[in-house]
Formats: structure tokens, sequence, C-alpha cells
């Protein structure tokens, strides 16, 4: 009867999105520019959703909630990466806007080709995004899968969770391409602030009188929970500000991140959306404390189970409906942006491999295999979803790590002078070499490939990022003085 | 100042009080609205960063 209810709200909740994606396409013709960057005519306001999708994932929801239950204070790293990544993107994103519309870009690797006069390293970085999008949409199974388990009150198992969220995610999208997308960030965002309103502030003063009642008993039972650098706090500050600096340089790097700058309807939308965005991010100020209320609620939740943190006290203490409408805004904070994802992976392989190889010329080709190449994602993240059992912030930090790597060329690819594509791709290569290095040697030295690296003392993303960007400059000046050809001269 | 210095200034005083700022700041005490203190820190910051934005914005436009 319980499960019958919440399931019976998320399923309604679900369909009712798709429809709304499928109204705000109606009418619109699907040809590639329009179903992978939206015509480019986003308004500022759905732009605005577009962006900041990033915000409202399932990691959001879980995974930050699930960080401050299980690890403390330095899950406040997730409020200033965002913060710094909107800087970062209004000297950016306007500039990257300008040229893809210029030169006609669809991809986020067609700026590495283009920029850098390379098919090769738009291939490169076609596959780099395509590996590294697998753990984000693991993210999002993995999300999907603790959220219908709950909804079904244990009557559902994993498994038959986990497929079911898969089936939601194929046909969402199928359907929807970026507009659609777009328009279900509507729905997607309104139910999740309501959620998120609803466990941070609610729930806390129901039982704890405020969510600094919370906070109190958190700072009672756990001395040092609430510092970074507390005496229980198993990472240190230093790890903190390293990641935040990784990941805010991270954040528009994901393919599905440039098509919706190449989306904006103009170069002023999205300076306007860089000022304004951070605002979005102090909902996740009332996700913590969430997470703090679960952890004086329900202690003793360990590993990946911190993720369920708040919902099971949900699920335990509210009727079935209230679940439900909760479990709802986080099977969409899934749902939406892993279509997005699967979209932008099958995307880039399908361009800037397949077509710039020759294989799949025509649209019709093409289509085809951007579906077939969905479809692979999807099994490959459900495979790393079956091998990796890890923390929803441990998967988030895995392709963050990767998919920084692009970084240096985004930004050096936006100059008039630019270096060799051979410095730039050698650059990535010895970034993505270092990763696997540093995983091989952390599950060496035991627990997990993920266990480890979050608590090294450096983010070693951050420290590929370094060896990258060496790699980058020496063989750069080195290309330079042998007098090899430098990548084609600019037009502006 | 030139535009484009007062854009950079903007940009980096948030950058660096969300960064290295949050090292030096690293207290439960004083709590602020019931937050501990480096959150409140944090918090000020996501909200003061649209303003310092916000003149850069102007700035570049001008």
């Amino acid at each position: 009867m319980n499960a019958g209810v919440a399931l019976g709200i998320v399923a309604v909740v679900v369909v009712a999105t798709i429809l709304l994606g499928l109204r705000g396409v109606r009418g619109v013709a699907m040809d590639p520019q329009e179903y992978i960057v939206g015509g480019r005519s986003i308004g500022a306001l759905l732009l605005w959703l577009l962006l900041a999708g990033e915000i409202y994932t399932t990691f959001t929801f879980l995974g930050a909630a699930g960080w401050a239950y299980g690890k403390g204070a330095p899950a406040y790293y997730i409020l200033c990466y965002g913060t710094i990544a909107y800087i970062i993107s209004f000297f950016i994103a306007p500039p990257i806007h300008r040229i893809a519309r210029e030169r006609g870009y669809l991809t986020g690797p067609d700026f590495f080709a283009d920029r850098y006069g390379s098919k090769a390293l738009g291939a490169l970085v076609a596959l780099l995004g395509f590996v590294m999008l697998v753990p984000y949409v693991t993210l999002q199974l993995t999300g999907l899968q603790i959220l219908l388990q709950l909804a079904g009150y244990g009557r559902l198992n994993a498994l038959a969770a986990v497929a079911l969220g898969f089936f939601a995610i194929a046909l969402f999208t199928f359907v929807a391409g970026l507009r659609g997308a777009a328009w279900a960030s509507v729905a997607k965002d309104g139910l999740v602030l309501l959620g998120v309103i609803f466990a941070g502030i609610v729930l806390p003063s129901q039982f704890f009188g405020s969510p600094a009642g919370a906070l109190d008993a958190v700072i009672r039972d756990h001395p040092g929970w609430l510092v970074i650098a507390g005496p229980s706090s198993p990472s240190g500050i230093t790890w903190v500000i390293t990641t935040t600096v990784l990941t805010a340089c991270g954040f528009f790097m994901w393919p599905q991140s440039m098509a919706a700058i190449y989306s904006a309807r103009n170069e002023d939308a999205l300076r306007r959306n860089a000022v304004f965005l951070p605002f979005y991010q102090v909902m996740l100020l009332l996700v913590f404390f969430a997470g703090f209320a679960a952890l004086e609620i329900l202690p003793g939740l360990k590993g990946s189970d911190a993720d369920k943190s708040f919902m099971l006290v949900v699920q335990q203490h509210y009727p079935a409906w209230v679940l439900g409408v909760i479990a709802s805004a986080g099977v969409l904070a899934a749902l939406v942006p892993a279509s997005g994802q699967l979209l932008a992976a099958a995307s880039i392989v399908g361009k800037n491999v397949l077509a710039d190889y020759g294989f799949a010329r025509d649209a019709e080709a093409q289509t085809r295999a951007t579906r077939f190449l969905v479809l692979i994602v999807a099994l490959l993240a459900f495979g790393f979803w079956a091998l990796a059992k890890t923390t929803l912030v441990g998967l988030l930090l895995i392709g963050y790590n990767g998919i920084t790597q692009l970084f240096p060329g985004v930004v050096l690819g936006l100059a008039a002078r630019r270096p060799h594509a051979l410095a730039v791709g050698a650059g990535i290569v010895t970034g993505i070499i270092a990763l696997v290095f540093f995983a091989v040697d952390q599950a060496q030295k035991g627990g997990g490939v993920v266990a480890h690296s979050v608590f090294a003392p450096v983010n070693t993303g951050l420290l590929a990022l370094v060896l990258n960007v060496v790699v980058l400059a020496v063989l750069s000046v080195a290309l330079r003085s042998s007098g090899a050809a430098r990548s084609a001269p600019v037009r502006r | 100042m030139s535009p484009r210095v007062v854009a950079a200034v903007c940009a980096v005083i948030p950058a660096l009080a969300l960064t290295l700022g949050v090292a030096l700041v690293d207290r439960l005490e004083p709590r602020i609205l019931g937050l501990p203190f480096v959150l409140a820190w944090i918090v000020a910051w996501v909200l003061l960063t649209p303003a310092f934005m916000w003149v850069a914005y102007r700035s570049t436009r001008a």
C-alpha cells in the first residue's frame, strides 16, 4: 500500500515531466543543430536552468547530504566550487560561445579540433569525455536505484529498480533533445527546491526545533564534525582547497556544459547568468542541514549507505505521499541530467570519432550511431555500477579528475597565438596516465580506488593537471623553437 | 583602473575568500545564526560573489 502510493507519485511526476519536455519542443524542427545545441537560441531564463543543471543533480540531492552525514565539514567544498566555477565562466564562456557560433561547432571536441587544427585531438577529447561521463551517469543511476528502492519500501529489489531507472532515462533521452531537457529542468528544479526546503528546514525543525538545533546536537555528539580540519574529520583543509580548485576548473569542461554554452542566444546572456548563478548554490546549505539532521536521527549508516541518510528518515517518520513527492524530486534530479549526459557522450563520439573519420557520413546513419552509442554508455554505466560500489561523491570525483584535464586546452584555445595540437594532446594524455597511476597506487595501498584518492592530502586530479600543464608548456616551447608548424592562424 | 583590471580584481577577491580564506577561518566559534563560523563565511561569500561579479559586468560593458 505505502509502496504503491510512493511509487505511484514518482511515476506520475516522471510522465508529467516527459510530457512537459515534449510540449517545450512541439513544433520545433529537429535537425542536429536544434537537437544538440537548441538552435543556439536559448534565452537567459532557460539558459539559467541549463547552466545550473549541474547543481541540482541527484548528487546534490543525495550525495551532498550523504557527505555531510558521512564525512562532515569537508562537504562544504561543494558550496565553494560551483561559485568559483561561475566566476571562471564569466571570463571563458562568452568567448567560447562567440567562437562556436562563428565556426559552427556542435560539440565540445569540435572546439579542440578546429582551434588546434587537428581532427585527431578532437577525437582524443571526445573519447576522454565519453569515458569520463560513464562514472557520472553511474552516479545518476546509483541515485535512481536508492530512491526507487526507498520509495518501494524495500519491495523493489536493486536490479529491478536500476532496470526501471535505465528504461526511464533511455526514454527521456530519445524524446527530449537539449531544449526539451531545459524545459524538463523547470519541473525538476521546482520540485527539488520543494524537497530541499522540506528536508533542510521542515524536517530538522520538527526534530530539533530549528536547523541550528540540529547543528547544536551534531556539535555535542560529534565534536569537530562541523569544521574542516576537526579532530574527527578524515580529510584535511589542503584536500578541500585543492579539490575546490580542481572541480571549479572542470565544471564547464563537460561535453554537456560546453553544449549549454553553445546553446545561449548571445554572450550577454552567459555573462549575466555567470553573475547571478551563485545564488542558486545556497540551496546546498539546506541539503547539508538535512544530512546533519539525519546523522542525529538515524546514526550508524556506513560507507555508501550514507547517501540514503535523510531519505531513510523521511521513509521512517513521514507518510508515504511525502516520501513519494520527495523521491520524485530526486528521481527527476537524476533523470534529466542523466539524459543530457548520455546524449552528450553519444554525440561527441558520433560526431568527432565516427563522422569525422568517414564512418556514418549521412544524417540518418549518424542518428543511428548516436542512439546505439547512448545504449553503450548506459551499459557501461550499468557495469560500473555493478563493479564499483562507491559513494556518489567518489563517482563525481573520478569524473572530475579526468574531465578537468581539458581545462588548459580550452583556456589556451581562446588565445590568438595557440600552442601546437601535439603539445595540448600530450598534456592531456600525461594527465590521464598520471591519474591511472595514482588510482592503481591507491588501490594497492588498500581501501579501493576511490576511498583513498578522496583523502590523499592533495587532490590527485590537481597533481595530474599540473603535470599536464608542464608537459604542454615544455612541448609547446620545443615545437615552436624547432620551427614545427603552429596551429592554423586564427580567424576571430 | 582599466575595466579589465576592475573585472579581474572583482573575480579574484571572492575566489581567494572561498579557497585560501576558508583555511584561515576554519573555526566553529563564533557561530553566526547557528552556523559554524567557517560555514557562515562560505555562505556569506557565495552571496557576496554576485555583487562583485555585477561590478565586473558593469565595468566591462561600460
